[in-house]
């Protein structure tokens, strides 16, 4: 064998350079960027006013009232008989800007909380399936699902005959499925027997103690889950099966989804928060698994696997590091779309209980005495929605720029 | 390429029945009584009863167990979701709760005044939009193309809602030009035919109803358009950017072609695969808008409906129209794959 050199001369030449992060790099990619600044700008306003307001203005809805008051138009100077008012008030006398300022907290809870769920299970959703569909399970992984999987199948007949050690039957045949694979080679042939068999007399038998009927449906049902769990469930079903789920949830225009939602529930700030984050999974997992589909061919994860680092190693030192730029653009855009969302409901009536003051109820109510052409009424809250979200959607277009200058839309 | 519209077409049963078992699982989202819900608290015995009877609430979510025990196999199957999905095969989408009518009638019925206000903002979504994109793409980084940029972004961020607000706020209340809400004002008569109101006007020579359609329905097809003409400006713009840096568009160029040729006959053609996408998608957005717009504009179509029907907890109203709309929406996108496999060969053979 003959022995590599490996010639380092010349190479310091090019790592004069002072060391600088890639998220320091996108920082100064991202304030050379003008128009992200000013998204920037907005969304740190737009932050500090809704916390200050929250935290040290007072302010109580239930008892703001002032009949005299009612529909001022803006008023910047005091005067003997009226305060000031910078926008004016609404029908009840309460001070529009004072509303304004404090409906952002609202916002933003609701931007947060929703974004949180989505990015969380559609995020983990999409790590999974992305990099199992890659890189193979090995035995403690696919034993696991195998294990999990059985125990939710066989959650049927067990509910059927509300014998709850039928799922853990299951569950074990998931699991021998695993170890059969792994350890007794030469047989394959024969698993397409055994397992069904195994389900459909097992189950069919303690069916058999509630009736013949019961046993029937239960050997059919155990014939169907033991052929589905012969064969260890690659990554490739595994993520077929999670996203044809997220195929479902997309197939409903996505606010139209958390308005049906809401409109179930009954209204309120909070579900409204759910609604949202759940129809905005899918979003965040199709992303994460296409971003990690794709770090997952790149040749530093390759050679980890060839190396041997275990997967979890993989998964958090090699493939999250690499997939974040695009999560974070849409997370902060997702911000923007949560916060456009929830006022829909609340102009719907569908957010936010009355008084509190919350942008999209703000301008449902104000539209009830629109023809008194009280234009402050509807101006002042809908440019907060208006100003927010394109605040958060300008961040987002420049961080998708800075962050990746490859790629732009 | 057949096999690839076979399986496409198949793939579309699976999320069609979970379609349905969303829409179902939505009156299990409802606190406390279902029925008692629906009716409000001083509702009679006997339209309790109804209302159980109607959505088979005493009946099992999914299948009975005890009846299985009994020996029933009939009766296991016999649940909620079962009956529910019956009756949606015969086109069944229950009915009002109030009005006691068949949502599938009503349906019918005000259809028509929504996709013609959906059909008419995506006309000015994409007269906006692709010009506008590829103005901005043939021009980049230019003064020109920040405004669209900037433009494109606000259009974006933009609370349809709120525009459609001020918009009436603006050109009926100060102005006074347009009405605020509405169809047709009253004694206008258009003999329907597609029940498209500016269509039918236009088939039977009437004018003078043409123009109270229009004056009636453009700010809320203004208001509409605005999201999928910001998305669509985008989207094209994007897309032409992709394709002018491919090497047959500097062949055109260094051959001499001028720009308008080089830009129309060889970008354009391929930028638009991407764009069909958005537009197919969009058309989702403009269906789901539809409930803002056509409840401030008080446009008698299925999104006004919609509203109405959740604050008086119709609740099978808002089931049927989640359901069409998710069914429309399906099926355009269905329809957007399909056509891209036909303009774009490499696709079916993957």
């Amino acid at each position: 064998m003959e022995e590599t050199k490996f010639e380092t001369n010349g190479v310091e030449d090019f790592a004069v350079r002072e060391h600088r992060s890639l998220w320091i790099d996108a920082w100064r990619r991202l304030i050379a960027n003008r128009t992200a600044m000013v998204g920037l700008i907005v969304v740190v306003l737009f932050l500090l006013s809704a916390t200050f307001a929250h935290f040290f203005w007072d302010y109580e809805p239930k008892s703001d009232l002032d009949y005299g008051a009612k529909l001022l138009p803006p008023q910047l100077i005091a005067t003997e008989e009226v305060d000031v008012h910078l926008f004016g008030t609404d029908k009840l006398g309460r001070d529009i800007f004072r509303r304004t300022i404090h409906g952002g907290w609202n916002s933003l809870r609701v931007g947060l909380v929703a974004v949180s769920i989505s990015l969380l299970i559609g995020g983990i959703l999409g790590l999974l399936t992305g990099f199992f569909e890659s890189i193979h399970m090995n035995f403690w992984e696919s034993f696991i699902l195998m294990t999990l999987l059985g125990f939710a199948l066989g959650m049927l007949p067990a509910w059927i005959t509300r014998q709850f050690f039928q799922a853990i039957l299951f569950a074990l045949i998931g699991a021998g499925s695993v170890v059969f694979d792994r350890y007794l080679n030469g047989k394959k042939k024969h698993r397409l027997y055994i397992f069904p068999a195994v389900g459909a007399i097992l189950s069919a038998l303690s069916g058999l103690m509630i009736g013949p009927l019961v046993a029937l449906v239960c050997g059919i049902v155990g014939l169907l889950i033991g052929f589905f769990l012969s064969k260890p469930v690659g990554g490739e079903l595994f993520s077929n099966i999670v996203m044809r789920i997220m195929d479902i949830i997309l197939s409903f225009p996505s606010y139209l989804l958390a308005i049906a939602i809401v409109a179930f529930l009954g209204p309120g700030l909070e579900k409204g928060m759910i609604a949202i984050g759940v129809v905005g999974i899918p979003v965040y997992a199709r992303l994460a698994r296409s971003a990690v589909m794709s770090v997952t061919q790149k040749e530093y994860v390759l050679a980890s696997h060839a190396v041997g680092e275990s997967h979890s190693r993989m998964l958090f030192r090699h493939v999250l590091p690499n997939i974040l730029s695009p999560i974070i653009v849409q997370a902060t855009m997702g911000l923007a779309n949560a916060i456009l969302s929830a006022a829909a409901l609340g102009f719907l009536g569908l957010g936010a209980i009355p008084p509190e003051p919350e942008w999209g109820a703000m301008l449902g109510d104000s539209y009830k005495y629109l023809s008194s052409g009280a234009w402050w009424a509807v101006l002042f809250p809908g440019l907060a929605i208006m100003l927010s979200v394109l605040g958060f959607n300008l961040l987002g277009d420049g961080l998708r720029d800075a962050l990746d200058p490859k790629i732009r839309l | 390429m057949g096999r690839y519209i076979l399986r496409r077409l198949l793939s579309v049963v699976p999320t069609l029945i979970g379609v349905t078992l969303v829409i179902f699982l939505f009156q299990r989202l409802i606190p406390g009584d279902p029925a008692v819900a629906m009716l409000g608290e001083h509702a009679t015995e006997e339209n309790i009863a109804r209302i159980r009877e109607q959505f088979g609430l005493d009946r099992p979510a999914f299948l009975d167990r005890d009846a299985l025990a009994e020996g029933d196999l009939a009766g296991f199957f016999d649940s909620q979701y079962s009956r529910y999905f019956g009756r949606l095969i015969r086109f069944d989408l229950g009915e009002s709760i109030h009005r006691r009518i068949p949502v599938a009638d009503t349906l019918r019925e005000r259809f028509p005044a929504t996709l013609e206000l959906s059909l008419l903002s995506m006309f000015i979504a994409l007269l906006i939009g692709i010009p506008a994109g590829i103005a901005s793409a043939s021009r980049r980084n230019t003064a020109l193309d920040g405004v669209t940029m900037v433009g494109s972004l606000i259009g974006v961020s933009m609370p349809i809602f709120w525009l459609g607000i001020m918009e009436i706020m603006l050109f009926s209340v100060f102005l006074k030009w347009l009405p605020t809400g509405g169809r047709l004002p009253t004694g206008v008569e258009i003999q329907s035919i597609t029940n498209l109101l500016l269509l039918d006007s236009l088939l039977t020579g009437n004018f003078t109803g043409f123009v109270a359609a229009l004056k009636h329905i453009i700010l809320p097809a203004v208001a509409l358009a605005t999201i999928p003409a910001a998305i669509i400006t985008r989207m094209t713009r994007s897309s032409m950017l992709d394709v002018l840096q491919e090497d047959y568009i500097r062949t055109a160029t260094a051959k001499g072609l001028s720009l308008k040729i080089v830009l129309f006959r060889h970008a354009l053609k391929n930028a638009f695969l991407p764009v069909i996408t958005i537009i197919g998608l969009q058309a989702g957005t403009l269906l789901a808008g539809a409930v803002l717009t056509e409840t401030i504009f008080s446009w008698p179509g299925i999104g006004k409906w919609v509203y109405d029907s959740i604050l008086g907890r119709d609740y099978p109203i808002v089931q049927g129209v989640t359901l069409l709309i998710a069914i429309i929406f399906l099926f355009i996108n269905l329809v957007v794959d399909l056509s891209y496999a036909i303009l774009d060969p490499r696709i079916s053979l993957e």
